[in-house]
């Protein structure tokens, strides 16, 4: 009967699952966080010397590339997020408000999520080019000089700077999408009431759209942070597994880099290990803007009524 | 006063070209706004059908009145694409397979049955949703090792190793369970009181029911494979076992001189193609399920 | 199918480990053939009822008989019970026809016969045009015509209906009732039908069983519970609009409402509650209550009076009369009561008395 337990045939569904999950999600959990305490663990031998709660870590803050990766991290997550975000919710709000051809528009701006990072990040590459990209051809219709953004000896800023663009071009579409679903379902009787009152286009989207649309911009900007501290690929796929322009490699290096670094070198003593502490340092740095995340806006998200 | 009533119902005229004039400016931002989206995508097209020289020309050439098709080919001979593409179609396939198989039976667990610990162990899964892929990765590396996947490796091995550790996620077994709690309970009781048991309740109702998430999640599954780097690059040992993003960033991981920019364009836009179309064929249900995975609760 | 309920007992404990008892040690025989209203406000435990007799839910205590069978523990598809819920429970993604056939599934009922079955309780309930639709497709009466026709295909020994009119339109409602009526007596099934709607219930069953907070209060023929009621609840419960009730007291044998002597009786001198139903009241120069009209309304053949309590001037009560008495707002009238109308009730237990 329907308050009775069934708890045999649940675990039965459960099982694939949770088996699964099991081997590949709990116990690397718990795995990680033993390798992290274990002293010049040697993986080929299965031997270590000792636990340590502190070393690991310190070979993470140690590396030589650490710094660099995290500048890179935290600059990628600081500046696409809230340009991402912002850009999103503006266009969303247009083609929210467009009479005809939305669902043309909603087409091309989803493009971007369904295309291989790894092509599109070439494709970026060469827009970017010194001599032949559509860039610096575009900066020439203004009267500026061509810039060596991507090519040999690029400085940082500017391979940075087309990196962002790319990283930002890239993540739009999807906040796009949810932003839209998020409009459409704010009942038109507050704009039917806005418009009453003779309130102006600006103060409705400041006081009526972003409030009611806050509890959705709230979880994107959290997962758009999440995601955004992971950055990897699109550095792959813009610059290869140099990490950066060629002359200038690892310039554009990130923390998620350094994990797979260390992973590459699997064989060397220890390795594992700092693997493991740096991707632990990466939990740590996201929980923690998670949490400042999640204080912040707090008092800013309207939960009642609006977006559903 | 008079003036904001005239303002709201009077002058129609008024209205009208505010209208018109509101719409013109969101038209413009839109188009101008889809341009930049497209430029990357027109700049990939634009320079596969380009001949060397062509890409070589400054200012570049930005519209063609020729297409030269030779890039395609020469792609195909620089690396086996279609072995790549046919790995990505065989593991997306399975893992597709399997990450719904499982993530139907949890979220049906999880949204229709009554057992012991079952709000815990839902939070401990949206717990680890939270945690970096890297923290698995490193240890998911050593189980497939250990598993034997890895040393010696064959193409089953390959495929092994790059399937079964996706063949489940949380994330999606969260969003097909609160597709399933949607469904009122009436019609589990009503089921029930005709004696129809679970599985057939699951396979008859449930799946039909919330149909449109698990095409959802299908999609979204094998889209993920099409674009999965990290994790092949690191578990295949030999190139041909890679999949469509390592064999595209092989061919064309340059150290120093020349990129033959045409070719590698044209490599670009094989292994984009095939996800557009799936694209514009399922568009209904991407556009709505990425929509509705971006909801919480 | 006689369906007996033995000192049925229904406890729920939440998380915290707070316990509330929806059905209280309820004992009742259902007749065979008939059409019964579950009838009580909301969180009175009849749906609990009916959710225990379907077996969906598990009684703490008590048996459950259909016939001679103890049916407590037999699961809910071996009952041989059609149950139709309040929002109908049809499969969206199925048609017509796929929803009514679908219980003649699970019972293996060869196709061809179990398609004839279908045809045919679907022209019972009068949708055998509509067997390609979607639920979606269908008005909500139609809808609701479905879920019986599936409730009825399996051909079960009871048929349970839970709140089944209430999300229909009040027309839709007074059609489909009569709709459930005929349906009910053509088929000749028990029907047990729960609803907290008090004139609904008198309209259609053949018996109502009164619950209140877990406890019957009263069964019988509607009209029965109505004339006759055994306590205070039933007698507020039924009857729009409700029966009218005023603190009195019995001295001497005389019922007596502030001064007034409203009648008489064998009860001995104590406070009382009289409730007076407002058809209970006849203008009588000579009657006991001489009370002031504060607003009259006429409709049709009755005039509805909205009278001033002589006990007590801040409330109200009502009256029905004829409207062949002409009263306006203001006057001054004398009411006597006809004693039919007029039940004593104890103050503290609220049992007739």
């Amino acid at each position: 009967m329907l308050e009775d337990k069934s708890n045999i045939k649940a675990w039965l569904y459960l099982a694939p699952a949770l088996i699964l999950l099991t081997i590949f999600i709990f116990y690397p959990i718990i795995n990680a966080l033993f390798l992290v305490i274990l002293s010049d663990y040697n993986y080929l031998q299965g031997t270590w010397q000792g636990f340590t709660l502190t070393d690991n870590f310190v070979y993470v803050f140690r590396n030589q590339n650490f710094i660099q990766a995290l500048t890179n991290t935290m600059l990628i997550t600081f500046v696409s997020v809230p340009v991402s975000v912002t850009l999103s919710l503006f266009v969303s709000v247009w083609l929210n408000s467009v009479a005809k051809s939305k669902g043309f528009f909603q087409t091309i701006f989803f493009l971007p999520y369904v295309t291989n990072a790894i092509a599109i990040g070439m494709a970026f590459a060469f827009l970017f080019n010194r001599n032949f990209g559509l860039i610096n051809t575009i900066l020439g219709w203004v009267g500026l000089n061509p810039v060596n953004w991507v090519g040999l000896g690029a400085t940082w800023g500017n391979a940075m700077f087309s990196l962002l663009v790319y990283v930002v071009w890239g993540s739009l579409a999807f906040k796009i999408m949810v932003f839209l679903s998020g409009l459409q379902n704010i009942d038109k009787q507050y704009y039917d009431a806005a418009r009453v009152d003779s309130t102006k286009k600006g103060r409705i989207f400041r006081r009526i759209t972003v409030p009611l649309l806050s509890p959705m911009i709230f979880y994107i900007t959290i997962t758009s942070f999440i995601g955004a501290f992971k950055a990897y690929t699109e550095v792959i796929g813009m610059f290869g597994e140099r990490l950066g322009p060629p002359g200038n490699d690892k310039a554009l290096i990130t923390v998620v880099a350094l994990v797979y670094d260390a992973l590459d070198r699997s064989g060397v003593p220890g390795a594992l290990s700092e693997a493991a502490a740096t991707a632990i340092v990466l939990f740590a740095i996201t929980l923690i803007f998670t949490l400042i995340n999640t204080r912040i806006s707090k008092n800013r998200v309207h939960y009642a009524g609006g977006a559903k | 006063m008079a003036a904001q009533v005239q303002n709201l119902y009077g002058n129609e005229k008024q209205l009208r070209r505010q209208f018109i004039l509101r719409q013109t400016y969101v038209f413009t931002m839109l188009i101008i706004f889809s341009i930049i989206v497209i430029i990357p995508f027109y700049w990939m097209i634009l320079t596969a059908f380009k001949t060397e020289a062509q890409v070589f020309t400054s200012p570049p050439i930005l519209w063609l009145t020729e297409l030269n098709f030779s890039n395609f080919g020469a792609a195909m001979n620089a690396a086996p694409f279609l072995r790549y593409m046919g790995n990505t179609v065989v593991v997306s396939f399975f893992s597709t397979i399997g990450t719904v198989i499982t993530t139907i039976f949890a979220a049906f667990a999880f949204a229709r049955l009554n057992f012991t610990g079952r709000d815990a162990i839902f939070m401990l899964l949206i717990s680890t949703m939270m945690i970096p892929g890297e923290i698995f990765v490193i240890t998911n590396f050593l189980t497939v090792v250990e598993f034997g996947w890895i040393k010696d490796q064959t193409y089953t091995t390959a495929l092994l190793a790059m399937t079964i550790p996706f063949m489940t996620s949380i994330f999606y077994i969260f969003f097909l369970r609160q597709s399933f709690r949607q469904i009122p309970n009436e019609l589990y009781y009503a089921a029930k009181v005709d004696g129809t048991s679970d599985f057939k309740y699951l396979r008859r109702v449930m799946i039909p029911i919330a149909m449109p998430t698990i095409i959802t999640i299908t999609i979204l599954n094998a889209m993920g494979t099409w674009n999965a780097y990290i994790w092949p690059r690191l578990v295949t040992q030999r190139q041909e076992f890679g999949l469509v993003s390592n064999g595209l960033r092989n061919a064309f991981n340059d150290l120093a001189g020349v990129v033959a920019y045409n070719e590698q364009m044209a490599a670009a836009l094989l292994v984009t193609f095939p996800l557009l179309v799936v694209f514009l064929l399922l568009k209904k249900y991407i556009i709505r399920g990425v929509s509705r995975s971006g909801i919480k609760g | 199918m006689e369906i007996k309920i033995q000192n049925l007992t229904k406890v729920f404990t939440n998380k915290k480990m707070t316990e509330t008892v929806a059905v209280d040690h309820l004992d009742v025989t259902i007749p065979s053939g008939k059409l019964i209203g579950l009838l009580g406000p909301s969180g009175c435990g009849k749906s609990t009822t009916l959710y225990m007799i379907s077996g969906l839910l598990k009684p703490t205590d008590g048996k459950i008989f259909f016939g001679d069978e103890d049916v407590t523990n037999v699961p809910p598809e071996d009952r041989g019970i059609g149950l139709v819920f309040q929002n109908y429970a049809l499969y969206p993604h199925m048609t017509v026809q796929q929803n009514i056939l679908f219980p003649l599934e699970n019972l293996k009922v060869p196709r061809p016969e179990a398609m004839e079955r279908a045809q045919k309780i679907a022209d019972l309930v009068g949708i055998g045009e509509l067997m390609n639709r979607k639920p979606v497709q269908l008005s909500g009466g139609q809808q609701q015509r479905v879920a019986i026709a599936r409730a009825l295909v399996k051909e079960p020994r009871v048929l349970l209906l839970d709140e089944p009119l209430s999300n229909l339109d009040a027309r839709l409602r007074l059609q489909t009732r009569e709709e459930i009526r005929r349906i009910q007596r053509e088929t000749g099934i028990t029907t047990i039908f729960v609803t907290h709607d008090q004139e609904e219930a008198m309209s259609i069953s053949d018996e109502i069983i009164l619950m209140d907070f877990g406890v019957m209060k009263q069964k019988g023929a509607p009209q029965e519970v109505y004339d006759n009621p055994t306590n205070l609840f039933s007698a507020r419960f039924l009857g729009t609009p409700p029966i009218n009730i005023f603190n009195g007291e019995i001295s001497a044998g005389k019922i007596k409402l502030g001064k007034s002597n409203l009648g008489t009786t064998d009860v001995k001198s104590q406070n009382v509650v009289i409730g007076i139903r407002p058809e209970g009241f006849k203008v009588d120069p000579k009657g006991p209550l001489k009370v002031e009209v504060e607003f009259v309304e006429t409709i049709g053949r009755d005039t509805t009076l909205l009278i001033i309590d002589p006990t007590d001037p801040t409330k109200r009560f009502r009256g029905i009369i004829d409207a062949d008495y002409k009263v306006v707002a203001g006057d001054t009238i004398q009411l006597s009561v006809k004693p039919h109308k007029m039940f004593i009730f104890d103050p503290e237990t609220g049992e007739k008395l």
